[in-house]
């Protein structure tokens, strides 16, 4: 019984669509014949039969608002203009087909009645899309112009932009705290919605408070509601914004904070008012900070990708958002400089390329910059001397090198200082340890000679 | 006994002669029916040769449930180890200095600190413990660290402190599944579990997150902090055993060659492939790939697992002892492991709750101990890192389950013959170093005695969301799809903690 109870209900969507039509059909009916009334009797039995699908259609719709668990509130006036809509099918029929029990429905004109029930279908039909696609739907596409002037919500984003030349003429409240209440707190303290009867789009209002007071006291943030409520725990019932809202970052909270404990000021730069740039450093451009290189490069042959790793290299973009690709042998220790030639297909991609432990020899170097992207080196673990090291100058990405376990000379590190970018090698167990230089390239690049040692103490021995 | 296999014995014979030659051609006639209306079903497709053998594709995941996967963002390391001191260190002797409390020692708690609060043992009014070990200020980051931990300062610089973590568990069990699984309740997938699923493992030699136990016990949740929860079973940790044979039964047997195993299991995969074609069961294919793993981990695990063929100088500066079960012996294999491309390493070090019910628990004593069990091996393996280029790519994450409490226990309301503390989960310090981490950070405030953070607490919720980040992941979006919803490690809470990231 429920199965067919969800059923019919689900075919509620699918019905409405009859007294739609019976009743569109009625109307251009009586449109057509409206000088001579020679179809009075068709047009009455068109609205008996929207009257009577009406009511399968309120049944069903019932039985759907039942089933679907929908909360009345939404429903509720969708469900009495559908009863009201077959409750007015069935007058017009009565009255175009000129039932005497009724005849005072004569003395109101028919032109009149007609264009209501064409109001209370066309209504009804709209709160029943509402209730399906969600409200505002129909309006989506328009501007904002257009939905405010239907009495939509309409709470444009603004972005907070401070640059490192702006920063300190920016104003405090109208280019950082304003567009950060607008964003987080205004669309439901507005004129319209005004929750709490609290109204946050303007200075004034904000001054004003709501139903429980004032939300600012001057230079006291802890005892300021408009502070006090978002630093509550987000399960209390007084945070704000409310725990399924979105939420105000760390560094907002805290610039709330500052500008009441600064006396809200209204007119004052930043500048001015000698706050901490810390203060403001989220919502500075951020800085991408990715060491990989800042190119797009298209994607790798997916034929190639599957042949390398038949070979059992291992392969994989570095992330889902890039087409760069970090290559290993760890599952290839048989690697030797001939198998290079099989990562051509995929030379443009090669951000991270990891050869330790494997037969490579000095002769790589020189067909390792045939991977113009590579950022990050792994070739530790080999017999490399590092004969050839210079002509990793050409790569023009080279982050980090990784030479620890090798036999590296100490001669090849000066070739080293020519690398442009590179920031890190790591020398640790190998012939060159006994170099002095720490850093090269102007303090850029560090070398990491390992051997970390840590001696012993007499604390190691005590037992308590 | 003889009664019931004669019941077995005759059930099978009545099961017998009740299908009569009737059943077998009744039963014909409906798979036969069956087998025409599919090829009937199948015949449909015009496009289709009719000759063409029946295929069932795989992915690279089905095949293998340990195939990488990329990061849906740049990761900022590619793996992670997580030393878990079990039992809960104290955070009042180890890094969070309050010489106010110590000050206060020996006085009594004011009642209104314990309003409200659980407290595991403590009774009545407590009085405050002052801290029992001598801070100083070490590196350039000038970050707090005891005397407790004299080898700890040669790499406070590398590591960002949280000091105002909170949990809302007080108990060891439920504490340690809150931390690992971000829920305290069985049932949820491990961190590690979370990484491996979501990042599969680079040597398909080794699994992709091994655990490894030390102390003498194994922690209080028992193995569902390194459990697999609703994921797929493939991706719970490993445990490998500390002493003997790292993993049971890893030798064959004798009179088994290694070809007669490896055809023994191609035979065992072949039967478990064709009941996956029939019943597309994920656990199968889980099985089907732990054989293979178990027959080419018989090679790799023993050698890696083997500490012996480290250098002298490694081995004296973790610390280890060869053939014992030792938190140094793990850290080394933990530097070796994700050496080797493990994805997520997870180290368990029993005999951190310093209750000071005796001497091995009390915080002047047995915690002293403890701390100089872990104080060498956890700087060696930083540095051991730093020096290999590792640390750059790898997460360390240091922490208990919980911290304790500034005032002493009184358990049973009596005074105790031994200095120690209680469980408190209000605010306790966890570390994290190594890649995308700001080194020498510190992060989070506690009051004047430690008891409650008054700066920059974050939960634990907020600790798993910062890991994962590391690793490439939006914690909001990381979901798993179990019994109609989807589940995420931090479920509907957790804040990447922006301020320890480089």
């Amino acid at each position: 019984m429920d199965i067919l109870k969800q059923f019919l209900g689900r075919l509620h969507p699918l019905l409405v669509h009859l007294p739609i039509g019976f009743i569109i059909l009625g109307l251009l009916l009586q449109l057509y014949d409206r000088r001579k009334h020679s179809y009075n009797k068709v047009v009455a039995f068109v609205f008996l039969w929207a009257g009577i699908v009406s009511i399968f259609t309120c049944v069903s719709g019932y039985l759907q608002y039942l089933g679907e668990g929908y909360s009345f509130d939404t429903v509720k006036w969708h469900l009495w203009l559908g009863i009201a809509t077959t409750i007015f099918c069935f007058l017009m029929y009565s009255r175009i087909s000129g039932k005497p029990f009724l005849a005072f429905l004569k003395r109101f004109p028919i032109v009149l009645s007609s264009t209501l029930l064409f109001v209370l279908i066309s209504f009804t039909g709209h709160l029943g899309g509402d209730i399906t696609h969600g409200k505002g739907y129909l309006l989506e596409p328009f501007p904002n112009s257009v939905k405010s002037f239907f009495g939509y919500e309409t709470f444009e984003e603004k972005t907070i932009a401070l640059t490192e030349e702006n920063w300190e003429t920016s104003l405090f409240y109208e280019d950082v705290i304003q567009p950060l209440i607008n964003n987080k707190c205004v669309s439901c303290h507005n004129p319209k919605k005004a929750k709490g009867e609290l109204m946050l789009h303007s200075l004034e209002e904000m001054l004003k408070g709501g139903e429980s007071g004032e939300v600012i006291v001057k230079n006291k943030p802890e005892e300021s509601p408009l502070y006090s409520r978002l630093i509550l725990p987000k399960d209390d019932e007084d945070h704000m914004p409310p725990q399924e809202k979105t939420q105000l970052t760390k560094d907002e909270i805290t610039l709330i904070k500052t500008w009441i404990s600064y006396g809200n000021p209204f007119n004052e730069t930043i500048g001015e008012l000698a706050l901490n740039k810390e203060l403001f450093l989220s919502f500075f451009p951020q800085k991408e900070n990715n060491i990989y290189p800042d190119t797009i490069v298209v994607t790798a042959p997916t034929d190639s990708i599957t042949l390398i790793k038949k070979f059992g290299i291992h392969v994989q973009q570095i992330s889902n958002a890039s087409n760069f690709l970090s290559v290993s042998c760890i599952n290839k220790p048989s690697f030797g400089d001939n198998d290079f030639e099989m990562l051509s297909p995929i030379k443009e991609q090669i951000v991270v390329l990891d050869l330790g432990g494997t037969q490579i020899t000095d002769a790589i170097f020189e067909k390792l910059t045939s991977l113009p992207h590579l950022t990050i080196l792994r070739l530790d673990n080999t017999t490399l001397s590092g004969n050839g090291i210079a002509f990793l100058a050409q790569l023009k990405h080279l982050k980090s090198i990784n030479l620890t376990h090798t036999n590296f000379e100490s001669s090849f590190i000066s070739p080293l200082g020519k690398f442009k970018t590179l920031q890190k090698v790591y020398l640790h167990n190998t012939e060159a340890s006994k170099n002095e230089e720490q850093r090269l390239n102007g303090k850029q690049t560090i070398l990491d000679y390992g051997n970390y040692e840590l001696p012993k103490i007499a604390a190691d021995s005590i037992i308590y | 006994m003889d009664q019931i296999e004669r019941l077995i014995r005759e059930k099978l014979i009545r099961d017998a002669q009740a299908k009569t030659r009737r059943h077998f051609i009744k039963e014909c006639a409906t798979g036969l029916g069956g087998l025409a209306l599919g090829s009937i079903f199948l015949g449909c497709d015009p496009l289709e040769p009719k000759t063409k053998e029946q295929k069932i594709t795989f992915s690279e995941r089905d095949l293998n449930p340990l195939a990488t996967l990329p990061p849906p963002h740049t990761p900022k390391v590619k793996s992670v180890i997580y030393l878990h001191m079990a039992g809960s260190p104290s955070q009042l002797e180890m890094f969070d200095y309050k010489p106010v409390l110590h000050k206060l020692n020996n006085q009594d708690c004011p009642e209104s600190l314990l309003q409200g609060k659980k407290f595991a043992f403590i009774k009545g009014t407590p009085k405050l413990l002052g801290p029992q070990a001598k801070f100083s200020q070490e590196g350039e980051s000038g970050n707090w660290v005891s005397n407790y931990l004299p080898h700890f300062k040669k790499v406070i610089d590398e590591v960002a402190f949280l000091k105002a973590v909170h949990t809302d568990q007080f108990n060891h069990g439920p504490a340690q599944l809150f931390m690992h699984t971000g829920s305290p309740r069985l049932g949820r997938p491990s961190i590690g579990a979370w990484a491996t699923y979501g990042l599969g493992s680079e040597n398909q030699n080794l699994p992709g997150f091994v655990v490894l136990t030390s102390g003498g016990k194994t922690p209080d949740a028992g193995k569902s902090v390194w459990g697999s929860g609703f994921l797929p079973s493939v991706y719970q940790g490993v445990q490998c055993r500390s002493e003997g044979d790292p993993v049971l039964y890893i030798e064959d047997p004798k009179g088994i060659s290694r070809d007669l195993k490896k055809s023994t299991i191609d035979a065992i995969n072949k039967i478990n492939k064709e009941e996956y074609t029939k019943y597309a069961d994920p656990e199968i294919l889980a099985r089907i790939n732990q054989y293979e793993m178990a027959y080419r981990m018989q090679l790799a695990v023993p050698d890696i697992m083997n500490i012996q063929n480290e250098p002298e100088n490694i081995k004296e500066m973790y610390g280890v002892e060869p053939g014992k079960e030792s938190f140094a012996n793990n850290c080394l294999l933990a530097r070796k492991l994700v050496e080797d491309g493990v994805r997520f390493v997870q180290l368990f070090d029993w005999g951190w709750d310093s209750h000071g019910t005796d001497h091995s628990t009390a915080v002047d004593l047995g915690l002293r101990n403890k701390c100089r069990e872990i104080d060498r091996p956890i700087t060696a393996l930083l540095l051991d890192l730093k020096q290999r280029g590792l640390l750059d790519e790898t997460l360390v994450v240091w922490g208990g389950e919980f911290g304790r409490t500034p005032m002493q226990e009184n358990r049973g309301n009596k005074e105790m013959g031994f200095k120690g503390r209680d469980h408190h989960g209000d605010a306790f310090t966890m570390w994290m170093a190594g890649g995308g981490v700001k080194k020498g950070a510190c992060y989070g405030k506690t009051d004047d005695i430690g008891f409650l953070g008054i700066e920059g607490r974050v939960s634990v919720h907020d600790v798993h969301a910062t890991i994962l980040h590391l690793l490439g992941f939006n914690h909001e979006e990381f979901t798993f799809e179990f019994q109609g919803r989807n589940f995420r490690l931090t479920d509907v809470e957790g804040e990447i903690i922006q301020e320890i990231l480089a």
